[in-house]
């Protein structure tokens, strides 16, 4: 026994398995049984190891392009953040001054402005844009004519693939106060014409509505994926039962795409302090910026525009945790309650 | 036919509604486009007093699209974003590609490290400014190389794509390392080829998102000649700059593109840079529709 450990010890050192150092200490004198177990089962993780990596680099060779990727625009970035804790100076090195950053962004009335209003439409765009898809979705899965629902959903899925640039053009110049689509029918009917646009009264329902214009008809693919999901069988029998349209909807459709409610519900809240900032910078102006003045916009003022770097970066820590805290916990529930979740 | 018949009144009522409804939502979709279209071709003359909600050209002259794409900022806009935008479609699929087949392979060591690792970066973003920062450190301000990189590999498509590559039949894989290929001929001369829908969606995805990218270009891009069409467009349409293209002589003197009527040429601009969006939007609708639904059904 002992015997034939030592002479896989001495086959393994022969072909350099085991590191020098390890059985060095063995050699002088007899080694014990222990000793020798011990010995072998590193031998066995060793080639263990190096089977391991004959066999599995090719694979990190092909992932390294990716990894690395990520590392810099991902990690590095997060390492860049620890400017939200230092003083930044334009002669290097930065000085670190702990939570200060913090202490003047949550002592500004600036920056509560700027997260009321984030709160404000966020919590909007869930209340009226949210449920938007999910009824289109079951709109259209009542249309019986397959042609019919393709071309409405060909319609529907376009403003999906348009930037946000393009989509604030379109809206300027459907709600321009002159010649606007919206305006002459208001005209028409015997309104006074609103420049929808600069009114602090009504921009945010311009975010929410041209929101839906964007992704309600996209969105509700997701919803239709999920109801011609649900068994057949399960309206079959409904109707055995004597189910009308409604019925049906609300007891065998709706429980089947509820998963994904609470999925796509949990992905909006993890956004509920970006409201878009995509969008919010191409429809704000002059007049109306403080209505829809959110975090991320405050954060590319301050530290593009005003260069009050630590400060934006210290605002755009705080939006970056807290979000994080809402995706995990919504996460979790969502787990929890329907089995599924974000990722 | 049969079952229709035997529908009562009201439930055809509801029907209509129904569709009705929907209609309604295509013309709330399209009119603002197609409006926009419909200004951008009519007559010089009839320009002025075009009404909002008429989706037919008033009398036709392609003049504004004609003078747009002469116009040396657009197409220096158009240059920028078709190169910015295929560089950044090639540098992703691949490096998504590549790197989903790896962590797609149960075995791989330390997967589920790297699966976490990359889902913290979907759900923690630590913000413009640290980005801006990496950038300046790089050296890549003010180069196109930071617009190109930045989200050239996208978590969630590389997750879809994990999700397909899952899904390969492992005899496949067998066959093929029993016929001696190492892991790269496997995944070029079988993975690959086997993907190739997966991937058409991913470029596809990836295109839309580069085409459409503005922002960073807007924060990471100073020269003017470095810009991409969606930065001309907003610095004319949003922020309503309209010597940018106009040019300043001819808005002094009304010549030339001072002449043409300003709502036209915005116009005319947003439809320009939707034009290739249109022109893939068939494909669009055949991949993205179909991997939507089955990354739904699955998942």
């Amino acid at each position: 026994m002992v015997a034939k450990d030592k002479q896989r010890i001495a086959i393994a050192l022969k072909h350099g398995n085991v590191p020098a150092h390890g059985s060095g200490s063995g050699m002088g004198s007899e080694p014990t049984s222990t000793e020798s177990e011990l010995a072998s089962t590193l031998l066995a993780s060793r080639t263990g190891m190096r089977e391991k990596v004959r066999q599995w680099w090719p694979y990190y060779a092909m992932m390294a392009p990716g990894l690395l990727f990520f590392f810099i625009w991902h990690y590095v970035p997060i390492w860049e953040a620890k400017m939200a804790f230092e003083n930044v100076r334009i002669i290097p090195p930065n000085i670190w001054v702990g939570w200060k950053n913090f202490e003047v962004l949550f002592s500004s009335p600036i920056f509560y402005q700027v997260l009321a209003n984030t709160l404000i439409i966020s919590g909007m765009k869930i209340l009226f844009v949210f449920p938007v898809p999910i009824i289109v979705a079951l709109l259209l899965n009542e249309v019986r004519s397959g042609k019919l629902r393709g071309a409405v959903q060909s319609a529907i899925y376009l403003p999906h693939f348009l930037s946000w640039v393009v989509i604030a053009g379109v809206f300027i110049a459907l709600l321009s106060p002159t010649d606007g689509a919206v305006n002459q029918v208001q005209t028409a009917m015997g309104f006074e014409p609103v420049n929808y646009m600069t009114n602090t009264g009504t921009i945010r329902w311009v975010l929410v509505v041209s929101e839906i214009w964007r992704s309600a008809g996209w969105d509700s693919l997701l919803y239709l994926a999920a109801i011609f999901a649900i068994a057949p069988e399960l309206y079959e029998a409904a109707e055995m039962d004597g189910a009308n349209r409604w019925q049906k909807i609300r007891h065998v459709t709706i429980p089947g795409i509820v998963p994904t409610i609470a999925t796509l519900f949990i992905l909006n809240m993890g956004m509920f302090l970006s409201a878009d900032l995509n969008q919010i910078i191409n429809m704000q102006n002059a007049v109306n910026a403080s209505t829809i003045d959110i975090i991320d916009t405050y954060v590319y003022r301050m530290g593009l525009s005003t260069g009050e770097y630590a400060l934006a970066t210290a605002a755009g820590l705080f939006k970056a945790v807290i979000g994080m805290a809402l995706v995990l916990v919504s996460h979790f529930v969502s787990k929890r309650l329907t089995g599924k979740g974000v990722w | 036919m049969a079952s229709q018949s035997r529908r009562t009144p009201l439930e055809r009522v509801e029907y209509v509604l129904i569709v009705s409804t929907l209609l309604l939502l295509v013309v709330f979709t399209l009119q603002p486009l197609l409006n926009l279209l419909a200004l951008s071709l009519s007559d010089a003359s009839k320009v002025a007093g075009f009404s909002g909600l008429s989706i037919f050209p008033d009398g036709f002259s392609p003049d504004v699209w004609l003078l747009l794409l002469q116009h040396p900022n657009v197409q220096r806009g158009i240059f920028n974003s078709v190169w910015m935008t295929a560089t950044s479609v090639c540098i992703g699929v691949f490096g998504t590609a590549l790197m989903a087949w790896g962590m797609s392979r149960p075995g791989l060591p330390g997967r589920r490290l790297i699966f976490i690792l990359v889902l913290v970066t979907i759900v923690f973003e630590p913000g413009i400014i640290p980005d801006y920062f990496l950038m300046k450190r790089m050296g890549l301000l003010n180069t196109p190389w930071s617009v190109i990189m930045y989200k050239a590999i996208s978590a969630w498509y590389l997750i879809i794509l994990i999700r397909f590559f899952e899904e390969i039949p492992k005899e496949l894989l067998e066959a093929a390392e029993l016929d001696g290929a190492n892991p790269f001929q496997t995944f070029f001369m079988v993975v690959l080829p086997l993907a190739r829908p997966a991937l058409a969606t991913i470029a596809l995805f990836y295109l839309v998102l580069h085409w459409n990218e503005f922002f960073r270009a807007m924060i990471y891009l100073n020269d003017q000649s470095k810009w991409p069409l969606q930065v001309v467009l907003r610095q004319f349409v949003i922020e309503g700059d309209k010597i940018a293209i106009v040019g300043a002589n001819n808005v002094n003197n009304n010549l030339g593109l001072a002449q043409i009527n300003i709502r036209a040429l915005k116009a005319g601009m947003i439809l320009i840079t939707i034009l290739p969006i249109l022109a893939i939007y068939p494909l669009i609708l055949k991949f993205f529709t179909k991997g939507t639904m089955s990354g739904a059904l699955k998942g």
